[in-house]
């Protein structure tokens, strides 16, 4: 489908390495090689930035102390005292999709949060842990998740199969919103940047300034989904706590 | 060393205030766009579930038209629910 230098050329999967294990193909492809980059650039920034300890930090160390105060509030605002026991999960997914959409803002670079399997994945990972947290902690009484006292019981047919549903859509809308806001912004970048070649004389230059602009909005669209994409974590683990 | 700590503490003094000026307005930054895609993407969610729903209850009932109605009807209502939650969360942020 997509032509040699259409705007969606940038989100096809190639191959690095075909491998294929039990009829599955598994090969190492530049969606993983993105992902790799993402957790080595992750690993070695945190170790090598908090490897000093100063107690004045470095403006690098002041960095990592950062993001990390961010998820520690982030989760003591949202699910109190119980949610100190989810900051490595929390933090990991923060982390992954942050700097995947960062890595994914250098040109050339593959943006492996652009494919909703990717994020379907993540998204289907905190709802399935989030289900299995709620029966750990309420065990069959979770089911009364689905149902809201102080209602005339006539309504209760009604609402539990759309509490139900919109249980249900947690998963897809979460990965929705991540995927959907980085394919439509890199599509963007893409056929603005068509326009530069394309327009007459110096004219070029008005859409080369759009696409400057169009960066940075793209890089705090990429913070900001990240920090959605932990905040409805963190509510979500609350629910499991806290039913209603 | 005196010297050094007095230096110290009119940096803290100053970063605090920095803070506090800045905290307010920091939440207001989300665009228009932001928001409806917010709210968009939540009324898709929920209608892609009832859809799918309905599709795999008639697939299993043999009843073609009405389950895929009813839970069509029900992935709209919550959608709406979906977005009513998103709004109260914004609301009570303010």
């Amino acid at each position: 489908m997509a032509a040699k230098d259409s705007p969606l050329k940038q989100f096809e999967i190639d191959p690095i390495s075909n491998i294929e294990l039990g009829g599955y193909n598994i090969s190492f492809t530049n969606s993983s090689f993105a992902m790799l980059i993402t957790v080595l650039v992750i690993t070695l920034f945190l170790t090598l930035t908090v490897n000093t300890r100063s107690i004045i930090p470095s403006r690098m160390q002041l960095i990592s102390e950062l993001m990390y105060n961010f998820i520690a509030q982030l989760l003591s605002d949202t699910v109190g005292d119980n949610g100190k026991r989810y900051f490595p999960f929390v933090f990991s997914l923060f982390m992954f999709v942050l700097i995947g959409n960062m890595v994914g803002m250098i040109p050339y670079q593959f943006t492996f949060t652009s494919h909703i399997i990717v994020t379907f994945a993540l998204a289907a990972v905190v709802f399935i842990g989030v289900t299995i947290l709620g029966f750990i902690n309420h065990g069959i009484k979770f089911f009364t998740f689905f149902y809201i006292p102080g209602v005339p019981f006539y309504m209760h047919p009604l609402l539990i199969p759309i509490e139900v549903i919109s249980y249900l859509s947690r998963p897809i809308s979460l990965s929705v919103r991540l995927f959907a806001n980085m394919l439509a912004g890199h599509t963007l970048l893409k056929v603005f940047a068509g326009f530069v070649v394309s327009m007459p004389f110096f004219t070029g230059v008005f859409p080369l300034a759009f696409i400057v602009a169009l960066t940075g909005l793209e890089i705090l669209i990429a913070f900001l989904q990240a920090y959605v994409f932990a905040i409805l974590t963190c509510l979500y683990i609350n629910d499991a706590y806290h039913l209603h | 060393m005196n010297y050094k700590n007095k230096n110290l503490e009119e940096l803290g003094k100053k970063i605090n205030n920095l803070n506090n000026q800045n905290k307010p307005d920091i939440k207001k930054k989300e665009s228009g766009a932001g928001f409806g895609f917010k709210i968009s993407t939540e009324i898709i969610a929920a209608l892609v579930v009832g859809v799918g729903i309905g599709l795999i209850v008639d697939n299993y009932f043999n009843t073609k038209p009405i389950g895929l109605i009813i839970f069509f009807i029900f992935g709209a209502l919550a959608g709406f629910l979906n977005v009513y939650r998103v709004m109260r969360r914004i609301e009570k942020q303010r």
